[in-house]
């Protein structure tokens, strides 16, 4: 049976730059495929939105296996964003998103600054409702740094996705940075309707029997409840220094996490890992949020954001 | 085909041997939807900080009485946690997962190898192979005899005794079971009845050897993959296998898969 959030009078719509969302809650993009393979557990289109799985022009094989690691209330990956190119996405799942009726959010990557703007522009014709730009990929433009911790290559590659679309457009920062806040203004500055945050964190695990890595790439990102005291840190940096609304995640899988991001300034938040361990975690999280506003008084849930006494 | 999520009540939890449990929970949609070689992802209870569910081979589903058993051996903190549950307990599975065994059309004789808790999932493989008039040859191999956990289950489907061998020669042949294997395969040969079906559950090492020498002689064979798994729904792509047509993912696209599409 198919779970949908419960009925509430508390008003839980709320606009992310843009993009009108039903409730604050989607997904973070990775953790959810398109929403088919959830469909069964969550009736999809009643999440806020669905943020798809990362694609890129022409599809990645993705990394060697084993691709993940359990760790202390938490999980390594590296799946290094196997996708099957922008096409598949255009044939297959955004028309099944369409049918059904989902806000749909597309995650778009890229190795170069050009695969950005064409992965942009063969979806401008698509069922999309808003981009989120991830700029944690290595940028062959620039000898395989990660784009988004430099300034330069954020401005460039927010600038030119800017520049190709009129649609939302939500750019994720990942948090292996020294000041998240000055990326932001930098993504803000070069035209993201939007800030999403955090996309995981650098680790390691190592197993001292076999005195191997636990994944075949050494090193990955941790996701899961342990990351969330980290990513509610940055995402209140974040709201402090930028005007555009903020999308949070990181290690959310109750109501009660959704509401601490919201009062830490998060506009709407997104459910990662946690759907991993439980299907019906979006939906929990929509009621979870619903069941603190009715025992609150809160009527609004924009009344939320941004409301950390301190 | 649709997955369901169910609280599982456990209704016996106990070792059959050698590290070795048993589990038989009370899950009806997913004892009633269930095919050979599907698995269920189980989120067991209490386990705190280890937040991933632990997928787990289908040992035997019974629609009537609406449970679902479960063999698994104990190899690390999931499934030592496992052990410490009783009746009264519940865990919370995702099932039915996967491709299962697939049975070429017209299956007359299928030879069924299995390494250790590998017998699980093959296990409603050769019920199903009896209940089709299928000539069924088993070969079970284990560590020691205290490990053969499944030889008597696999008796009373087959109405004679699995073919054993034992690391140890504490039961049936000493040394590994493929030269069983070997031998099966000669013989059918030699008699002219071939096999049109092998499958095999078991270490990696025993899969790929088995698949060989089902290729070197003809035969049609399917293995089932184990790998490290997330989300177990086919959203997260952790659980890769490489094939002959690329990345496929252990949870939906198999866990059981022709030995042929495998790049080992």
């Amino acid at each position: 049976m198919s779970r949908e959030p419960r009925a509430t009078n508390v008003n839980l719509a709320v606009n992310l730059g843009g993009l009108a969302m039903k409730n604050p809650v989607t997904v973070a993009s990775g953790t959810f495929g398109a929403g088919m393979e959830y469909h069964d557990f969550v009736n999809v289109a009643t999440l806020g939105a669905v943020t798809t799985k990362g694609v890129s022009l022409n599809g990645w094989e993705g990394n060697a296996s084993p691709r993940i690691a359990e760790t202390a209330s938490g999980m390594l990956n590296s799946i290094g964003l196997q996708n099957p190119g922008v096409q598949h996405l255009k044939d297959i799942e955004l028309p099944w998103l369409e049918s059904i009726g989902a806000t749909t959010i597309v995650n778009v990557s890229g190795h170069s600054f050009d695969e950005y703007v064409s992965v942009i522009e063969a979806l401008e014709e698509a069922p999309v409702d808003a981009y989120e730009v991830n700029i944690s990929c290595p940028n062959v433009d620039a000898g395989g740094m990660t784009m988004g911790c430099h300034v330069p290559s954020v401005e460039k590659v927010v600038g030119l996705c800017r520049a190709a679309t009129k649609r939302p457009l939500i750019v994720k920062l990942t948090p292996n940075v020294t000041d998240v806040a000055e990326i932001a203004r930098a993504a803000e500055a070069a035209g993201a309707d939007a800030i999403s945050l955090i996309n995981t964190l650098l680790g390691m695990a190592v197993d001292a029997r076999t005195r191997k890595p636990l994944l075949a790439r050494v090193v990955g990102g941790f996701s899961g409840p342990a990351v969330k005291p980290v990513a509610l840190r940055m995402v209140w940096q974040v709201a402090g220094a930028v005007s555009v609304p903020v999308l949070g995640m990181g290690g959310i899988s109750s109501g009660t996490d959704a509401v601490e991001f919201m009062l830490a300034g998060a506009t709407a938040v997104a459910v990662g890992t946690a759907n991993f361990c439980n299907p019906t975690a979006t939906v929990d999280v929509i009621d979870g949020i619903i069941d603190y506003c009715e025992s609150q008084g809160v009527s609004d849930v924009n009344e939320l954001i941004g409301g950390l006494l301190c | 085909m649709t997955l369901y999520n169910e609280t599982a009540p456990v209704l016996a939890n106990e070792e059959a041997g050698c590290r070795i449990w048993l589990m038989t929970v009370r899950a009806p949609e997913i004892a009633a939807t269930a095919r050979p070689g599907q698995f269920v992802h189980v989120k067991i209870p209490g386990m705190e900080g280890h937040i991933l569910r632990r997928p787990l081979g289908i040992y035997a589903a019974d629609r009537e009485a609406g449970t679902v058993d479960m063999m698994y051996q104990v190899l690390g903190f999931g499934t030592e946690h496992m052990t410490e549950l009783a009746a009264g307990d519940a865990v919370e599975m995702i099932g039915p997962i996967g491709r299962g065994w697939e049975v070429p059309e017209g299956c007359k004789r299928a030879l069924v190898v299995a390494g250790g808790v590998g017998s699980a999932p093959l296990y409603p493989l050769v019920e199903e192979l009896v209940a089709r008039g299928v000539a069924v040859t088993s070969v079970l191999g284990a560590s020691t005899i205290d490990a053969l956990v499944a030889r008597e289950r696999y008796g009373a489907a087959l109405g004679c005794e699995p073919v054993c061998s034992t690391d140890d020669g504490t039961f049936g042949h000493e040394g590994f079971c493929t030269p069983l294997v070997e031998e099966a395969l000669r013989e059918a040969a030699a008699s002219g009845e071939l096999f049109d079906y092998v499958a095999c559950c078991g270490p990696e090492p025993l899969m790929r050897l088995v698949a060989s020498m089902a290729e070197e002689a003809g035969v049609f064979c399917e293995v089932s993959l184990e790998r490290r798994m997330a989300c177990g729904v086919g959203a997260c792509l952790s659980c890769v296998v490489d094939t002959v047509d690329g990345k496929k993912r252990a949870c939906v696209d198999g866990p059981v898969f022709p030995s042929k599409k495998v790049v080992w």
